[in-house]
């Protein structure tokens, strides 16, 4: 509890783990922006297929359906500001030469590891309730409420608007569990290097190059797919489904929870091994 | 002798065709003038979309409509979604205006009704509706089924249910049939979660059927609703 409490204050301490709460506020903010000036044009070309067929009214552009598409657009910048922290819990310390000195201490290298993986876990939650409170709560204010439209490829999903306040709980709750994975992931990464620039950029080119793996129709990457987290990491979106596909979604938090665990143990493991030299 | 009867025979096939052409019209004349007596009506509706590629839950709503061709859906703050405006859901917009060739077709059964089934067909090169057929049941004297074919929107067939408002030729339930296009969006724009069961996809992917059902809970007829209020500008 005592080497979680040090860990959280040197994570709060930093003046970068704040810039990710910037970067998420100016994203959000954005986009807002965009939706409200030119939101409809947006609404338009989306839902063209649809219009041609039947005409829809209402509040179309509300508040459920801005944050969605935040959400949307935030899917390969939330990894990068996770990573940002979690990737610097063991490398920081190396390049500034305090992880030796913090192992002279009567802490186990297990533990220390693992008072690291709390932090980062604490820390994305946080992240997470921010983009929850500026991506859905100030989409309502600006946009109002209504009945949510969701567009998939082969698919017309409207959820009416008593239906949705669940769905987002529920979706920011699989968004922690995504992020932890990549929390995870980058703590491996930060164990492995002495800087903290060598596991950021690892974190965000492994995520950018399966999730790219993830999205090709091509069979030979069928194949994988299904074992790959960034498969998975997007699971959030099938709470906006209906109805909602419950097995597929465990399944996804199953495997998602796996690949945590499996970067955890390799973590403890290399790390106890490790020559720590600065 | 055997010529004149002949003669006797065919002008008594004649002046029974023409009488039953007659009979036929006058039968479509009435019906038309007892759908055309409601000007407007306000109904609490619930609307069921049963289309593969839209996956909308039940909608409960109003809907006003004001003859000929005005209808609006309000959901109290929420969407609304109607087929395309030519595609109209009421009895009068499919059914052809001005003068129109009437073809008996005889008798039909729908469920344990005899009804009987006209063929309409608008005088009028330019009307969007092609061709109606209609199967009238002479005692209540309803429409029960019409299947419109429209220059535009393909064929679309409608049963009607009757019961509380019989005499203003209001159905209490109706379903709509219609063709429907394909929908695809790619899959690099929606970055869809793949992990979900597909359902089964129709064998004929361009055109595909679809079914709207409205069940209409109570109505107001003719309470005179004004144009303007149609014209009403909605948030999208």
């Amino acid at each position: 509890m005592q080497l979680l409490r040090i860990e959280l204050y040197k994570i709060f301490k930093r003046p970068r783990t704040y810039i990710s709460f910037g970067i998420i506020t100016a994203i959000t903010f954005v986009i807002q922006l965009a939706m409200l000036s030119d939101g409809k044009s947006f609404i338009g070309f989306a839902l063209q297929g649809i219009n041609e067929q039947f005409d829809i009214h209402g509040n179309i552009l509300n508040g459920y359906l801005v944050a969605y598409i935040i959400l949307q657009s935030l899917l390969i910048h939330i990894p990068l500001l996770v990573a940002l922290v979690a990737g610097d819990m063991l490398a920081g310390e190396a390049n500034i030469g305090t992880l030796r000195l913090l192992l002279t201490r009567p802490v186990r290298r297990s533990q220390l590891v693992l008072a690291k993986f709390y932090a980062s876990f604490i820390y994305t939650v946080l992240l997470i309730i921010w983009l929850a409170f500026i991506a859905l709560f100030l989409s309502l204010l600006l946009f109002g409420k209504g009945d949510m439209i969701n567009l998939k490829s082969d698919a017309f999903v409207m959820l009416l608007q008593s239906d949705i306040l669940w769905r987002y709980a529920m979706a920011f709750v699989f968004a922690v569990l995504a992020m932890t994975t990549i929390a995870s992931m980058s703590l491996l990464l930060s164990a492995f290097a002495d800087n903290s620039i060598g596991p950021i950029i690892s974190t965000m080119g492994i995520v950018v190059v399966l999730t790219i793996l993830s999205n090709l129709e091509l069979p030979l990457f069928n194949l994988i797919k299904p074992y790959l987290f960034t498969t998975h990491i997007i699971g959030w979106k099938g709470f906006f489904d209906d109805p909602v596909p419950y097995s597929a979604i465990l399944r996804s938090s199953a495997i998602l929870v796996l690949y945590t665990i499996a970067f955890i143990t390799t973590t403890i493991i290399y790390f106890n091994k490790k020559d720590i030299r600065s | 002798m055997r010529k004149y009867l002949l003669l006797l025979l065919l002008f008594t096939c004649c002046a029974f065709n023409s009488a039953h052409a007659a009979d036929a019209s006058a039968l479509f004349q009435s019906l038309r003038s007892k759908v055309l007596s409601v000007q407007d009506y306000t109904a609490d509706v619930k609307m069921n979309i049963n289309v593969s590629y839209m996956r909308i839950p039940q909608l409960n709503g109003t809907l006003y409509y004001k003859a000929p061709d005005k209808m609006r859906l309000e959901r109290h703050g929420g969407l609304s979604i109607l087929p395309k405006k030519n595609i109209n859901l009421t009895l009068s917009n499919l059914i052809p205006g001005g003068n129109v060739t009437v073809i008996d077709m005889g008798n039909a059964l729908i469920g344990a009704k005899t009804v009987r089934v006209l063929k309409v067909i608008p005088d009028d090169e330019k009307s969007d509706i092609i061709l109606t057929k209609i199967w009238v049941d002479e005692t209540d004297l309803v429409a029960l089924r019409t299947e419109t074919t429209t220059r535009n929107d393909g064929t679309v067939t409608m049963d009607l249910e009757y019961g509380r408002y019989t005499n203003s030729c209001l159905p209490d339930k109706v379903t709509i049939f219609m063709n429907l296009k394909d929908y695809k969006l790619p899959k690099g724009v929606t970055m869809d979660y793949n992990d979900q069961p597909q359902p089964p996809k129709s064998t004929d992917k361009k055109n595909q059927k679809g079914t709207i059902k409205i069940t209409y809970l109570k109505y107001s007829i003719n309470t005179g609703l004004t144009d303007k209020f149609f014209a009403a500008p909605e948030k999208q």
